[in-house]
């Protein structure tokens, strides 16, 4: 069939690729030249405050919304211009589960694994169990994370080469999150490429090879965590048995805090500057770590001196 | 428990709350309760003073057409004659006394309808201010703060007195002020009596009404259950009023209690004794069932699991068939039900009118031919409006679908936009033509009880005939759904009201007038008095097919709009 050459990928093609993808609303730019690689087998999170421009990402990925400028593929289809074809090769996951109420959840299960194509049916039980759905409620009985589930198992049981995935554990309890994780481990060591969009930032810690981190529909970051964390502060903590020394002035240290025993601060680029400051002082513990996701992200989004210096230093 | 506390006066904190969450001032804080009645009224007068106006119209405009339409004595017997004694009528409508008067003409006229225009009006809102409330969340944030679930019902069904009220009022205003003309002589007392007795059934059913929502799990099946009801009561009466010795069930159905009430010509106020009593009972039962249960809970629970019925679940067109069969099969029954009833009084209605200034007016809405296929014309351009009703709500559930996110779970699998949207569309018109038929097989059977009747070939021509325009009305949906879809209800019912409103308001001006041609019922041929003009009809689907495959071209480029 005709159909199946062309939606053959490219040997090699990137799951989704992305080159100053733009999507403007009068004169608001939702998402401003978007340039983003995702390689079959890896795991990106997508990250940033509301109004970001995740969904809209999500959303011209899908063909759901017209790309003002720039481009998107998917295993080398155009998803704006040859949406079905690239939709055989994803399964897509909303943040806000929209199902049809009259149907339980084996009938909306077998209604969404018709239009997808194709179902792994050993594997949709296992995930039944394993999410503890009971399929033959209606759809209108259960609750929010219960439909959440629906979704989640549908998209997981097509086995598709490009999970999409919109803040997909909303509304979903520690033990099924943890279950979701699984299901996402599991995706990737078959391969499968998954773009996880997500507010739960220990999820993406957990999870994602890679982050990529979105302001005002703009890309800030993108990166291994661990590279990541290189690139920014580090967080040094020390208490003394004399005097507090000054560090204020010393290059690269910002958000300064002590009590006249102990030290708070952060630290850019190389360490040797501080260091010589803080050995001149009676060092009685010396703590350094890296910044965790979320301080990272607190960093990058919150308001104020430390966002500014680390989207500076970032980019 | 959260929802049981009693909040016997709440803490201004809560009352507060309440006062932003009504979104009233603070600043002129009330006893909390009031609150609540002063939402639900703010939500259910406006729509009791339209229904006001429309039902003081319909007095209105009976009262004066009489006059003008039955001018002499001895066409005004022949109407008495041929209505008083026919007890198929009277089954449908009701009894019909005193037709040769003003009074009599224009209580047998408006009864019927408005008084099942009243129950549907109270049912549904009822329903929608306790249940759908209820259902949405919203109920529990009011009764977290302010109230008592009891209390909070009983502030409800305060407010909706206080709705039936205005639409009393207003009818009444409106019937007396007609009355005063000299050719209608209704007196104030007569007025505000006849006006009483049209919102009797919307007192009774908005009680039905709040009782169905402490029953029923969901607010579509509280409408449901209270419309079940009101059917049970039309069903019951109409034995009662079919001649055929059972009239002591008008004293059973609520209905049966509004009809004696005989207003205008025999007035019976006893029959007030029951309906207050009803309405009492019903609305303190439901009272008291609110105290009783949950909050989000019912008495009769819903069916929440059942093995999976997995036929037309294959793709997104034979889902649209599944998803939309039970309101196809309602409307079928509907129709098949609305056409058995023209058809049964067709003949009578056409005697009547035979050679009196009605059939004149008929002919100027286009009707041909003699009495009986004069009227059946004119059957046929209600249901003509009807079916292309059906094929609206058609194209708005398909709006639906994309504005509430349904759609995104299909279009993200290897589905095309115009694929579904096409789906959407054949599905919608093969509903129609199916409905459309079945409403002539009813038209059918209904004319055969009184021979001749008419041949079930001309009454399937009639039917499809029917169609064209109904489908010029869904592809006036499809075009806006894919160049402005936000606005896809508006303008799509907008186009077939002022349709409607033109037709049925014809008899005001000339038949080639420039503004008949504004309504895509004008087209349409008169069958089955006058045959099929399928030229005709086939422009008028060539014009649907090309606002269809122009509204689905630009829905498959456009961006997906949700609300």
């Amino acid at each position: 069939m005709s159909a199946e050459m062309v939606a053959r990928p490219q040997r090699g093609a990137p799951a989704i690729m992305t080159e100053g993808l733009t999507k403007r609303y009068g004169d608001v730019t939702a998402l401003g030249g978007l340039d983003l690689i995702v390689s079959p087998g890896e795991v990106l999170g997508y990250l940033g405050p509301n109004g970001a421009g995740k969904t809209t990402t999500i959303r011209l990925l899908l063909g759901f919304v017209r790309a003002s400028a720039g481009r998107a593929e998917i295993f080398g289809i155009d998803c704006q211009r040859r949406p079905v074809d690239a939709h055989r090769r994803l399964a897509f996951v909303p943040g806000e589960a929209n199902l049809w109420p009259a149907l339980t959840g084996a009938e909306t299960l077998h209604l969404l694994g018709q239009v997808a194509g194709r179902v792994d049916s050993a594997y949709r039980d296992q995930l039944l169990d394993r999410f503890d759905l009971d399929p033959a409620k209606k759809v209108r009985a259960y609750s929010k994370g219960n439909r959440q589930k629906v979704l989640l198992i549908a998209a997981l049981m097509t086995r598709a080469d490009l999970l999409v995935l919109d803040e997909p554990t909303s509304g979903l309890d520690p033990l099924m999150e943890q279950a979701f994780r699984q299901c996402v481990r599991e995706a990737q060591d078959r391969g499968q490429a998954v773009l996880l969009s997500s507010h739960v930032l220990s999820e993406v810690e957990a999870l994602c090879d890679r982050v990529a981190l979105l302001r005002r529909g703009k890309l800030v970051e993108t990166g291994a965590l661990a590279d990541m964390r290189h690139l920014h502060a580090l967080t040094i903590e020390a208490d003394f048995a004399g005097p507090v020394p000054d560090v204020s002035g010393v290059p690269g240290v910002s958000g300064v805090m002590s009590d006249g025993s102990s030290l708070h601060c952060q630290v850019t680029g190389p360490l040797e500057p501080l260091l010589n400051v803080l050995v001149q002082g009676r060092v009685s513990r010396l703590i350094s770590r890296e910044p965790s996701l979320e301080e990272l992200f607190l960093a990058l989004y919150g308001t104020g001196q430390p966002a500014d210096e680390a989207v500076r230093i970032g980019r | 428990m959260l929802f049981t506390a009693r909040a016997n006066r709440p803490t201004r904190l809560s009352a507060l709350a309440a006062e932003l969450l009504l979104n009233s001032r603070p600043g002129r804080a009330r006893p909390g309760e009031a609150v609540l009645a002063r939402l639900a009224a703010r939500r259910s007068l406006r729509s009791a003073a339209l229904w006001g106006y429309v039902f003081g119209i319909m007095v209105v405009s009976s009262a004066l057409s009489y006059g003008q339409i039955y001018k002499t004595g001895a066409e005004r017997r022949r109407l008495a004659d041929a209505f008083g004694s026919n007890h198929a009528a009277s089954a449908l409508f009701g009894p019909a006394p005193q037709l040769q008067t003003v009074a009599g003409f224009t209580v047998y006229k408006v009864s019927m309808t408005l008084m099942i225009a009243g129950a549907v009006w109270g049912l549904l809102t009822s329903t929608r201010l306790l249940r759908a409330e209820e259902d949405s969340g919203r109920w529990e944030l009011v009764l977290s703060g302010l109230t008592t679930r009891r209390r909070a019902t009983a502030q409800v069904l305060a407010a909706l007195s206080a709705a039936v009220a205005v639409l009393w009022g207003i009818t009444a205003v409106m019937t007396i002020a007609v009355g005063a003309s000299s050719s209608v002589r209704i007196g104030t007392g007569s007025g505000l009596y006849l006006a009483l007795a049209l919102v009797a059934s919307a007192a009774m059913f908005i009680a039905v009404g709040a009782l169905a929502s402490q029953l029923a799990p969901s607010r579509r099946q509280a409408a449901a259950y209270a419309g079940a009801f009101l059917g049970l009561c039309y069903g019951v009466r109409m034995v009662g009023d079919s001649g055929t010795g059972y009239q002591w069930l008008d004293w059973v159905s609520p209905l049966g209690w509004v009809e004696q009430l005989r207003p205008l010509t025999n007035p019976e106020p006893l029959a007030l004794v029951p309906i207050v009593a009803f309405t009492a009972a019903t609305a303190a039962l439901a009272v008291g069932l609110a105290e009783k249960r949950d909050v989000g809970s019912s008495l009769w629970p819903a069916r929440a699991a059942r093995p999976a019925r997995l036929q037309l679940l294959s793709g997104p067109t034979s889902s649209t068939v599944r998803l939309g069969a039970t309101s196809g099969v309602w409307w079928a029954i509907g129709l098949a039900a609305g056409g058995l009833a023209m058809g049964s009084v067709a003949k009578a209605a056409g005697t009547s009118m035979a050679g009196s200034s009605v059939q004149q007016v008929l002919a100027r809405l286009g009707a041909r031919g003699s009495g009986t296929s004069s009227f059946l014309g004119v059957s046929f351009v209600i249901l003509a409006i009807v079916i292309a009703f059906e094929g609206a709500s058609q194209l708005s559930a398909a709006r639906a679908e994309e504005a509430e996110g349904r759609l995104q779970q299909l279009l993200a699998g290897p589905v095309s936009r115009t694929r579904w949207f096409s789906g959407r569309l054949v599905v919608a018109s093969g509903t129609l033509l199916a409905v459309a038929l079945v409403a002539g097989v009813g038209i059918w059977a209904g004319a055969a009880t009184k021979p001749p009747g008419v041949g079930l070939g001309t009454a399937l021509d009639a039917s499809t005939n029917i169609v064209p325009p109904a489908l010029v009305v869904l592809g006036v949906g499809a075009l806006t759904m894919g160049f402005w879809p936000r606005r896809t209800g508006a303008v799509m019912y907008g186009a077939l009201a002022w349709s409607a409103f033109i037709d049925l308001a014809g008899g005001f001006f000339t038949q080639d007038h420039w503004l008949a041609d504004t309504s895509v019922f004008h087209q349409m041929a008169s069958a089955p008095a006058a045959g099929p003009d399928w030229w005709t009809n086939a422009a008028m689907v060539g014009v649907a097919l090309l606002a269809m495959s122009a509204g689905a071209a630009s829905f498959a480029r456009r961006d997906l709009s949700d609300e």
